[in-house]
């Protein structure tokens, strides 16, 4: 014990000789450490970010959408009108599943373009959405209300605008905009619309990574209907389908799937219905997610495999210069197992020390990645111990063939050496 | 010899050493050196370069090992010991002085006197007091925190002398410690040698090819060629 504390203390003797050499001998293990570290804590919060995005939007939440054969895709005809979904199958789907549905979420597309009051105006894209789009997305109301039974009915025109478009129009005073018109320029043409609520804008999961600036596009949301009336189009490409908790969204997926193309689309060769679960993309963004963790911890083992290398050759260098040393010691009655354990110390402590350094520049590295990704980032904890082990494994490794060398020298020849 | 009543430290019956070099040729450096060296002696190994007075001192401290003969120290049989147990022998029956010093760098006075009793597992505070005993038997306690590269030649060779007390070995093994010292630097080391010689009872092999120190001694041995031509008593005691 006595010894190897002797043996630490010696070997950071020996590296404060050396700085600068000690300092280039680690740079590898630095490099390899500090990458590795980085890309878990930038995975890490990734994957925590992702993980959360996806819970608020509900894992038990299904979409489902119309998809093209592979023979339609081929051959490029185009999808006819009465392969869309119809209001009439969604009625029937909730029926059929009545004890699995909670909800069903239809969004129509009208438009984008801008919102007008005055001089002042905003980004914007309308969509039509029914009540069960706010309860599968979350949507969290910061004023006024959500659409009526009559306003849906009646496809009133009135609308819901985010805390975004307030803040652009209204400073950001949300009595001021519940109850006032605004006028939507769309497609060229002018509506105007009542607001009826302001609801919170998210960092929405199409607009991940990019930091919002303040005239960003956000939704204005008005009643199904009144879309449809606007559009000319009463069927849809897609909806999301909010599940009773407690049921596989997998096998729910299943089910829908055989409902649509064994009811509605047993003979249509064009088109099919798909359908997926958000619990399915949340596994395979972390999947992705940990296949580039793997790739990136290949190359941080060979920068920690170049480093160690490193490591080795000036063990050596350090070895040879300590000839006489080495002698001496053997002569004052050092056994071959101490010298080897001494010069093993000195090499992982160099390894270690490196290892430190790459832990604390990678943490900062990670960090501030993941801030600019505006996910919130923390050390990965298992990665700190990971590189602290896998570096003192390198000092052994690499440390033992020159520390054999050492212990194996002749003490006569090691004493004469000059 | 005269001193029958005393105990034999170092018993040497035909010790022969051959290097090759090269297959028809063998050279041959010790050609059977029968010594004995009894205890609290004082003893000179004298001869010219290549007269194998160095082999010998490598054999006497258990640093290398003869091609034949048989070689007892302090009652320990050498030659049939494993390697790994000449480290021991190494450790506890022989203090080594050498020409260079071989202080240990970066390492101050105290921890260089501390290091064999440290491969020797003596605990901390037992060593630490050791040291300090032994760094003021050689008037060294002044600079017990200095690192070599701040003591001179002379105060260099005093922290290895008491280095070499460390474990209070069987035999001293000085190998021409005065060789890098000026003549009055030297004085003062040889004076120490004396000291611990008279006043600690000492055994002291002192390898010289210096004729003027060994004939302080009490006993002169000159080696040339591997052989013992002379022996005889120093003008000391």
């Amino acid at each position: 014990m006595t010894l190897l504390w002797e043996n630490i203390r010696l070997a950071l003797f020996s590296l404060k000789a050396n700085k600068m050499r000690a300092l280039l001998t680690m740079l590898g293990i630095i490099i390899g450490i500090g990458s590795v570290i980085a890309i878990m804590t930038v995975g890490d919060s990734l994957t925590g970010t992702l993980t959360n995005t996806m819970a608020g939007l509900g894992a038990n939440n299904i979409t489902v959408y119309l998809n093209m054969t592979d023979e339609n895709s081929d051959n490029g005809s185009i999808v006819k009108d009465s392969d869309f979904i119809t209001k009439d199958m969604l009625v029937d789907l909730s029926e059929t599943f009545d004890d699995k549905i909670t909800a069903i979420s239809l969004e129509q597309q009208i438009g984008s373009g801008k919102a007008v009051d005055g001089n002042l105006n905003a980004s914007i894209s309308i969509s039509g959405t029914s009540l069960g789009y706010f309860l599968l997305n979350d949507t969290k109301l910061l004023d006024g209300r959500f659409f009526s039974t009559h306003e849906t009915e009646t496809g009133s025109k009135v609308c819901l605008v985010s805390d975004k478009l307030v803040e652009n129009m209204f400073e950001s005073d949300n009595s001021k905009a519940i109850g006032s018109t605004i006028s939507c320029e769309v497609n060229g043409k002018n509506i105007d619309f009542t607001v009826i609520g302001v609801y919170e804008y998210t960092n929405s999961f199409s607009s991940f990574g990019i930091t919002a600036g303040k005239n960003v596009r956000t939704s204005v949301y008005v009643p199904l209907r009144c879309a449809t009336s606007l559009t000319h189009s009463d069927t849809f490409t897609q909806f999301g389908v909010m599940t009773v908790s407690g049921i596989n969204p997998d096998d729910f997926v299943k089910e829908i799937k055989s409902f649509f193309s064994s009811k509605y689309y047993l003979k249509n060769n064009r088109v099919y219905i798909d359908a997926y679960s958000m619990a399915s993309i949340v596994e395979s963004m972390s999947d992705m997610m940990n296949k580039l963790t793997l790739g990136i911890s290949v190359i941080a083992g060979i920068a920690l495999l170049v480093g160690g290398i490193g490591v080795m050759n000036i063990m050596l260098v350090s070895i040879t210069e300590r000839t006489r040393e080495i002698g001496t010691r053997k002569a004052l009655g050092a056994p071959n197992s101490s010298i080897r354990v001494q010069f093993i110390v000195e090499s992982i402590v160099i390894c270690v020390i490196g290892g430190i350094i790459g832990i604390i520049l990678g943490c900062l590295l990670g960090i501030f990645a993941a801030n600019l990704l505006d996910c919130p980032a923390s050390p990965s904890v298992r990665g700190i111990i990971l590189s602290i082990t896998f570096s003192m494994a390198i000092g052994i490794f690499f440390g033992y063939y020159p520390a054999n060398k050492a212990a194996k020298m002749d003490p006569i020849e090691a004493l004469r050496y000059e | 010899m005269e001193a029958k009543e005393r105990k034999p430290i170092i018993t040497l019956r035909d010790i022969r050493k051959n290097f090759f070099i090269g297959t028809p040729n063998e050279l041959h450096v010790l050609k059977g050196i029968n010594l004995d060296v009894y205890e609290g002696e004082f003893v000179a190994i004298v001869g010219q370069s290549g007269s194998g007075k160095s082999t010998l001192m490598n054999i006497i401290g258990a640093l290398d090992r003869p091609t034949s003969g048989e070689y007892t120290l302090d009652g320990v049989d050498v030659i049939s010991a494993k390697d790994s147990e000449l480290s021991g022998i190494r450790n506890q029956k022989i203090g080594f002085v050498f020409q260079t010093y071989n202080l240990i760098s970066k390492t101050n006075a105290i921890r260089n006197v501390e290091m064999p009793m440290l491969y020797g597992g003596v605990p901390r505070k037992a060593r630490a007091e050791r040291a300090e005993e032994l760094l003021t038997l050689v008037g060294m306690e002044e600079r017990m925190k200095h690192l070599p590269e701040e003591l001179s030649g002379g105060q260099k060779q005093r922290v290895a002398i008491a280095r070499a007390m460390a474990n209070d070995p069987a035999i001293i093994l000085a190998d021409e410690p005065t060789g890098a010292l000026d003549s009055a630097t030297g004085r003062l080391v040889m004076d120490i040698f004396h000291k611990l010689h008279k006043e600690q009872g000492k055994t002291i092999v002192l390898i010289t090819h210096s004729p003027e120190l060994a004939e302080e001694t009490e006993r002169m041995i000159t080696l040339k060629d591997g052989e013992i031509i002379s022996e005889r008593k120093g003008a000391s005691s």
